[in-house]
């Protein structure tokens, strides 16, 4: 009985995955961020436009996680909602903060591992390395042991390699980043686009739409 | 009777019944869901559904909000406190009847 429940449950908090919206507007934040880094390469420190990049990095991120929520909200509410129905979820409980506090640490101190070595050989870009890293253990923390998704563990894969390989790549930082963050948003598109493609053929939009 | 079975007749027979028991699972889960939701998830008819809800409603263990989203009916239930209390006892129970029957 406990496993039928908790069948349940699992069922429940992979809802929130199940039409790929997240995934293409997280995308999109990831190509803002590529537009962002190879602009910034483009322009250089020493530009006003440049500096104003720099200065604005916090501005752009918070924003476009703010705008991304509102984004997925919008959709899901035009999408997912009048399909499938509605579904709104608890606030994250201490375990779950507990979990996300720890895979941060355990990232930190892997990425940090990855610099001292990284460090030593002039040829790598541990910037790029490192970003890598991150993403990757986000996913598979964030997303990954949460819904239980094999895509999401498809998604942290294409990170650790992309940062891999663009860590020797010998490209300028900023491109290097730029290029990463664009790669990372088309792999988003892909997942996210193939994911909603079968969720709407899946469940087409019911004649009388509304709750009883 | 011995006090394993005795222990199966306390269970809290609103939760018991599996449809019920899958509503409260669902809502045990997250905040709120709507009733199309819940219909999709636990396969039972309008009807039925509507059925069950009143019940649990009745019990004290779930509230409904009927609200409008635009021009359509929406209706959005929650588990109370007494009813995410009531399906936490349930499952103990039922761990604790497991436990001892195995």
């Amino acid at each position: 009985m406990k496993d039928e429940i908790s069948q349940i449950e699992q069922r429940v908090k992979r809802y929130w995955y199940s039409d790929g919206i997240g995934e293409l507007t997280g995308g999109g934040v990831f190509l803002l961020l590529g537009l962002y880094f190879t602009a910034q390469q483009y322009f250089g420190d020493e530009s006003l436009a440049g500096s104003l990049l720099q200065t604005a990095f916090i501005v752009i991120l918070i924003g476009a996680l703010f705008l991304g929520r509102k984004l997925i909200n919008f959709l899901k509410a035009r999408v997912t909602y009048p399909r499938t129905g509605y579904v709104e979820y608890r606030q994250s409980g201490r375990n779950a903060i507990l979990m996300r506090v720890l895979s941060a640490v355990v990232a930190m101190i892997v990425a940090g591992a990855a610099i001292l070595i990284t460090r030593r050989i002039d040829a790598i870009d541990s910037t790029v390395a490192l970003t890598g890293i991150l993403v990757g253990v986000i996913l598979v923390v964030n997303q990954g042991w949460s819904s239980r998704m094999g895509r999401f563990y498809f998604l942290s894969a294409a990170s650790f390699v992309l940062g891999g390989v663009l860590s020797v790549s010998g490209l300028p930082r900023g491109y290097n980043l730029g290029l990463f963050y664009a790669l990372m948003a088309i792999a988003f598109a892909v997942s996210g686009g193939l994911t909603l493609k079968h969720y709407l053929r899946e469940n087409e939009l019911p004649l009388e739409t509304g709750n009883e | 009777m011995s006090d394993d079975l005795r222990s199966l007749t306390d269970l809290d027979r609103l939760i018991h019944e599996p449809a019920r028991l899958l509503i409260v699972t669902i809502l045990s889960t997250a905040e709120s869901a709507d009733f199309l939701f819940l219909q999709r998830e636990t396969g039972l008819t309008k009807g039925n559904l509507s059925a069950h809800l009143s019940k649990l409603e009745e019990g004290g263990y779930v509230k409904i909000e009927k609200t409008f989203k635009g021009k359509l009916p929406l209706t959005v239930c929650k588990l109370t406190a007494s009813g995410q209390k009531a399906f936490q006892g349930y499952r103990q129970q039922m761990q604790a009847f497991i436990m001892q029957t195995k």
